[in-house]
């Protein structure tokens, strides 16, 4: 088992742990920082600390829970102390973005402004994140950009399911206030 | 208003958010992750930035502080008003020092050209004595030894009246 190699301090073990997680843990940071140094140093740190921290992780949750749970942490305090300093540093978007059927839908149809294209709605989009709290994003992260079910973003924020309906239904308010441009 | 975010109309947002997942960072970025997390952790690095370790560690009333004025300006008037107080007070302070300070400096200086105007100092009663050999040195003269009651004259000078005549030129 990985997990038992790495705490025995099997670094072999751990770059595949890292290897396995890195894209999520990864992406969820750099969503909630929109960012990409900072979701990359803060990626690195989360794997550092949980490496560190590994004797004391009892198994309660999984491996992936855990260091989810301690990327999460790490990234709201940083979003903290750098609270009002929000410097957007974003990645490109993938070739298949121009093909995606949502995406084309939206801009060719309903879009009011149609003259928009993908690069200036990903700014938009983001600017709207920032502007949610920090447990509101991390909600709309989780549940609409990755995917996850409300079971397990309860169980990676530390709180319960209602809890994270109530924050999404909130969220997604706010965003559709937000983007309320480009939304119809 | 229902509070179940999936029975809003939420589709056109939600399609729109699709987009942040074609959100990518730049290739191969991922091939030198591991590396470096495993190169950081034979480095030694405990996963804190080393100025977050600092702030942590030393400057956490600092961090509180900073956040406690970022939110309320008006303390953060008073806390201007409190640093340019206690400038204010330490000038004034000063000056008051500075005062006693020229008022003890002058008095010592006083004292200073009684006591050499008293007693001059030995390196001018050498001169002196080398010059005029012939002239006895004045018990005056003498290096002050012990206490400035021990200084006082053996014999006492009184002056002499003495008449004196001065022959004058072309007078009548």
């Amino acid at each position: 088992m990985l997990v038992q190699r790495a705490r025995e301090g099997d670094l072999q073990a751990y770059d595949d742990l890292v290897r396995r997680y890195q894209e999520r843990i990864y992406a969820t940071v750099y969503h909630m920082t929109s960012n990409h140094e900072d979701a990359n140093d803060l990626a690195q740190e989360a794997f550092i600390k949980a490496f560190q921290a590994l004797k004391t992780f009892k198994g309660g949750s999984s491996f992936y829970t855990w260091v989810y749970r301690i990327a999460v942490n790490k990234t709201i305090n940083f979003l903290k102390q750098r609270k009002n300093k929000t410097q957007m540093s974003l990645d490109d978007l993938d070739f298949n973005a121009e093909h995606d059927p949502d995406l084309v839908a939206l801009i060719s149809e309903k879009t009011p402004r149609r003259e928009v294209n993908l690069a200036e709605l990903q700014e938009k989009l983001n600017e709207a994140m920032q502007k949610l709290s920090e447990p509101h994003r991390l909600v709309v992260t989780l549940h609409d950009v990755q995917g996850m079910s409300h079971e397990e973003i309860a169980k990676i924020v530390g709180c319960n399911i209602g809890t994270v309906r109530s924050r999404l239904f909130y969220a997604r308010q706010q965003l559709q206030a937000y983007l309320s441009d480009y939304l119809k | 208003m229902s509070m179940n975010p999936d029975s809003e109309n939420f589709d056109q947002l939600r399609r729109l958010l699709v987009l942040k997942r074609h959100e990518l960072p730049p290739p191969g970025f991922f091939d030198k992750f591991s590396v470096q997390v495993i190169l950081r952790i034979k480095a030694g690095e405990t996963g804190e930035p080393a100025s977050a370790a600092w702030w942590s560690w030393d400057g956490s009333w600092l961090r509180r502080l900073w956040a406690g004025l970022e939110a309320k300006p008006i303390m953060a008037g008073a806390f201007g008003v409190a640093v340019c107080g206690f400038f204010v007070a330490g000038a004034l302070i000063s000056e008051n020092v500075d005062t006693a300070t020229a008022v003890a400096a002058d008095n010592r200086t006083a004292a200073t050209d009684f006591v050499q105007k008293s007693h001059p100092t030995p390196f001018l009663e050498q001169e002196v004595a080398a010059d005029f050999p012939s002239i006895p040195q004045s018990p005056v003269l003498q290096a002050p030894k012990g206490s400035l009651f021990e200084q006082l004259p053996q014999r006492e000078i009184r002056p002499e009246a003495r008449l004196v005549s001065w022959p004058l030129s072309g007078g009548n």
